[in-house]
């Protein structure tokens, strides 16, 4: 009984220091989390959502889009894009073989080649992606041997991985865009594309409902189910159209005389697509933004 | 043994018993060898439970080391720190210099001028007799308090004073301070006013 | 199918201590059973036909896909686990169950529990969160009743005669503590108006899935096996040492699984969760050495009877657990993230592992509880190659489609319609598996049926015999 006891005290702590680990610290740690700052900038982020987008949220929730879609952009590590925007004196067309004479550093010797090879078949225009490398001393060496030429380049920073190569975001999803969320859907299944940024990758909230009511109608190999329930059929007042009416291709669109109007409902999940953004740089996922 | 045997013999009960042991030693110490490989590995991801790192970030260090760098920003912070070091004693933090010390830099027409060429002589070497600036009259002399700066330092502190306290002037950049202290001889003497207003502009 | 077992008075008398309670937990733990495989199939054929009953709003794949998995673990997995855990402690204890009403009303408060869940999911009302969905009603008539099951359960062992402790106490206790413990956690902290802000709500969802769909089962699943085979075996438990360090390992380790690598949240928790998941392969391995100990040398013929159910669901426990560790290894999880690899982890866990094995435990006790024989054992045999059959077909193939469909998926290079093609080929298999399991299953729930009819059948004969009896007995005293 002895052994029983030191077994059961021994499973209490284990349990309860699991509990402290995963539950407790999370909760001091980030529970009290605030906006945060756009990198470089004095801007908030992020910013609470419109009435109309986090009532959204609520019909996300309720129809269980996240068993299908994640809300959350991966990344695998960071580049340096150093880029061409200014040849000075040089010409496009011995700039390769210039390139070459300039990286004759030991550490920059390895990617002569590659250099080279990005610049095979190049026509000169600019701006021109000349080389991309995880190693920020050797793309500051390469700035500073380009600048010394007289060359001008810009070096950013930018996110890999293969969710920022599918555009689905400019850089990985951090707590912080999740400030205003309630309840946070992040997703376990990508049986769908992911939506961290669907509101910058399709802007237009007639787009968004048009795929609510006929996914195929917006791409035709959609496997996602169609959501009809959230849009009313109905006749047309007088002949004309009513503002709201979706306008779908023929194929998709209701018989002559009736019209497709979205409920609240596809109007405010519309909205809480719309507000889903995933580009502007922060302190803990840092990249340069485009000007 | 005479109790393991005792323990396998199924009692009237009916109900399955366990055969006693210890915990094999063999698997504590795989556990303990799994302990010290999990927390090598622990130490090289985890950020030491920094709130800012994230996957693939390693550490605080890792993600400092991405941040972007010689921003307007830092640059001009760079050029603060300089100030404050080298001339604010008497210009004054404020750049409202002080009597019958320095003259005043902010709103000083030869800090905002257009042309960069005979500012940027004024630290490299100096500057003796009289000089009016934003419309009183000075008469002091100035070392050549930027001669020993590094280009960097010197461009930064330009351009920090040239934005700052109502200045709204460009920014100056190292290789205009290496190409005006390239003109410059070694040894070279204090300028006066009439000497500098003959410099190009 | 029946096992032979002297049964003493005392055994008798503690067997029909349990009939009531057993009956209600196991009668609504089969339909649950039933109703959770129809919607899995109905999620899974919506994947290869998305127009399936798409007009109907309560039907929708975000709808059925998370009631069907409640279904199964809510409504059969802790039902049917907490009716074996209540047979386990009274024989263990050598005693009648105590306070027997207790568990009869939970279990139908259970039940009902898991009815209002499963509406309030297909009407819109999940709280959004994986394995919390239903909504606070229902969270809250589940705890009551989980609660008064464990009082029951902690009531029988507290007055028991039989003073020593075995193995699957530690699991089974531990079970019974762990599962109020961060059932109302979750739902104190997701599921009121006082939700913590932002990412701290997935985190702790995340910590409640693992320690729920794999600690608790683990603790559940592993704790009846450890009963089960060496009682059927006839061979004690190999060995005290290994199984004790299993348990200990379990909890201590394999509770800090369950945060994905590539989660939104500062880079310590999934570190943390990567190195627990390395580390849980220990206990893995010493349940694993039980498990073959205890059973190698026993000369029990299988053929779909309770031996073979419990086997099987301890190799798809380990395979389980294999999986779970390599999808937690950062090297594989970023491929294996958001694909089916996890989906077909999980009903491994569920369908392959707990189910089985409550399978077997339920096939060798309801005899005995009732003192009367299955009333179609064939039928049993049947649901075991079904069952097995089923697991297969509907687990390889959407494994194979999450490693495909992860690997597409890493190469940006794929368009995502393509990725997501690969899957749905192997998907078309799965769904037949699913069909298979729903097939035992129903069954299952045919033999517990009939015994339930039987049983009240008895009790209807008894009362008219006893309306009859005194009447007879007044008249000859007249």
């Amino acid at each position: 009984m002895k052994t029983g006891v030191c077994v059961f005290l021994a499973a209490f702590v284990s349990l309860g220091a699991s509990w402290c680990g995963f539950v407790l610290a999370p909760v001091l740690q980030l529970g009290g989390a605030k906006q945060t700052v756009i990198l470089q900038t004095t801007d908030n982020w992020p910013l609470q959502r419109t009435g109309d987008a986090t009532l959204g949220l609520q019909v996300y929730r309720a129809n269980g889009c996240a068993a299908c879609h994640t809300e959350q952009v991966r990344q695998t590590g960071m580049a340096n894009e150093v880029t061409l925007t200014g040849l000075g004196i040089r010409k496009p067309e011995d700039f390769s073989a210039f390139a070459k004479s300039l990286f004759v550093l030991p550490e920059l010797a390895s990617y002569t080649n590659a250099i080279a090879a990005s610049l095979n078949g190049w026509n000169g225009a600019l701006p021109k992606t000349l080389f991309i490398t995880g190693d920020n001393d050797l793309a500051s060496a390469m700035a500073d041997r380009l600048k010394a030429a007289g060359v001008k380049s810009e070096t950013r920073l930018v996110a890999t991985g293969a969710d920022i190569a599918r555009g689905w975001g400019l850089r990985q999803s951090v707590a912080a865009d999740y400030l205003y969320d309630q309840p946070v859907q992040l997703g376990s299944l990508r049986a769908g594309p992911d939506l961290a940024n669907i509101g910058v990758r399709v802007p237009d909230a007639n787009l968004q409902m048009n795929h609510l009511y006929a996914p195929k109608s917006v791409a035709p190999n959609s496997t996602m189910p169609s959501f009809k329930f959230l849009f009313e059929v109905r006749q047309k007042i007088n002949g004309a159209a009513s503002p709201d009416a979706l306008n779908l291709p023929k194929e998709f669109a209701a018989a002559d005389g009736f019209e497709i109007v979205p409920k609240p409902e596809a109007k405010q999940l519309a909205a809480y697509l719309l507000s889903l953004k995933a580009n502007v740089p922060l302190y803990e996922a840092p990249f340069t933004p485009a000007k | 043994m005479s109790d393991e045997n005792k323990s396998c013999s199924v009692p009237s009960t009916g109900e399955p018993v366990a055969m006693q042991s210890t915990t094999p030693m063999w698997i504590i110490v795989t556990t303990l060898i799994l302990l010290f490989i999990g927390g090598v590995y622990f130490d090289r991801h985890s950020g030491w439970f920094d709130v800012k790192v994230y996957s693939p970030y390693s550490s605080a260090e890792n993600l400092e080391a991405y941040q972007p760098k010689s921003s307007e920003g830092a640059f001009i912070a760079r050029g603060k720190k300089t100030y404050e070091a080298v001339c604010g004693t008497c210009h004054g933090p404020d750049g409202l210099g002080k009597p019958d010390q320095a003259p005043p830099l902010a709103g000083s027409e030869w800090v905002t001028s257009k042309g960069i060429n005979r500012l940027i002589h004024i630290p490299l070497v100096g500057i003796a007799g009289p000089i009016s600036v934003a419309g009183k009259d000075w008469n002091m002399n100035m070392a050549a308090m930027g001669a020993a700066l590094p280009d960097e330092d010197l461009a930064a502190v330009l351009s920090y004073i040239r934005s700052s306290w109502g200045n709204k002037a460009s920014s100056i950049e190292s290789d205009d301070i290496k190409k005006v202290r390239a003109t410059i001889g070694v040894g070279a003497q204090p300028v006066t006013v009439e000497a500098l207003m003959k410099l190009p502009e | 199918m029946n096992p032979t077992e002297n049964k003493s008075c005392c055994t008798n008398a503690i067997d029909a201590s349990l009939r009531v309670p057993l009956l209600a937990l196991f009668g609504g733990a089969a339909v649950w059973l039933v109703v959770g495989l129809v919607l899995g199939l109905i999620a899974g054929i919506k994947f290869h036909a998305p127009e399936f009953l798409a007009g109907c709003p309560l039907l929708t794949y975000g709808h059925v896909a998370p009631a069907a998995n409640d279904a199964v673990l809510y409504g059969f997995c802790i039902p049917a686990a907490l009716g074996v855990i209540l047979w386990i402690f009274a024989r263990l204890s050598q005693n009648p169950l105590a306070l027997p009403l207790v568990p009869v009303v939970a279990a139908h408060l259970w039940h009902l529990g898991v009815f209002i869940g499963t509406a309030g999911i297909l009407l819109g009302g999940s709280t959004g969160h994986t394995w919390l969905e239903y909504p606070r009603a229902a969270a809250v008539i589940l705890f009551t009743a989980f609660l008064l099951i464990a009082v029951s359960a902690a009531a029988t062992f507290g007055w028991r005669r039989e003073q020593t402790l075995y193995p699957s106490h530690w699991f089974l206790f531990a079970a019974l503590l762990w599962f109020p413990w961060i059932y109302s956690t979750a739902n104190l902290f997701l599921n009121s108006n006082q939700a913590p802000r932002g990412v701290v709500q997935p985190i702790i969802a995340w910590w409640f899935a693992n320690n729920l769909v794999f600690i608790w089962l683990a603790l559940v699943g592993v704790g009846i096996a450890f009963y089960f085979l060496p009682k059927i075996a006839g061979r004690p438990l190999a060995s005290y040492g290994q199984a004790l360090f299993g348990f200990l390992a379990l909890i201590f380790f394999g509770t800090w699984c369950g945060i994905p690598q590539g989660a939104p949240v500062p880079a310590w928790l999934p570190t943390v969760s990567s190195v627990a998941a390395g580390l849980t392969l220990l206990p893995l391995l010493a349940i694993l050495i039980v498990t073959v100990k205890t059973t190698c040398c026993a000369n029990v013929s299988c053929k779909g009877g309770s031996f073979c159910f419990i086997k099987f669901g301890m190799m798809s426990f380990l395979v389980s657990g294999i999986l779970y560790v390599a999808a937690a290894c950062p090297q594989y999880s970023r491929i294996l993230e958001f694909t089916w690899f996890g989906a077909a982890q999980t009903q491994l866990q569920l369908l392959g592992f707990a189910a089985m094995i409550l399978f077997g435990a339920i096939y060798y006790l309801l005899p005995l509880v009732m003192d009367k024989p299955l009333p179609l054992p064939k039928f049993a045999k049947l649901h075991f190659w079904l069952a097995i059959a089923g697991v297969l077909l509907f687990i390889v193939p959407l494994a194979i489609a999450g490693v495909e469909q992860g690997g597409k998926l890493a190469d940006a290079n794929v368009a995502f319609a393509d990725a997501n093609a690969v899957a749905l080929k192997f998907l078309r298999i799965s769904t037949t598996g699913q069909l298979l399991i729903l097939l035992g299953a129903v069954l299952f729930a045919v033999n517990i049926f009939i015994m339930t009819i039987q049983w009240k059948l008895g009790i209807a004969k008894t009362v008219i015999a006893y309306i009859k009896s005194p009447l007879e007995t007044s008249e000859v005293k007249s």
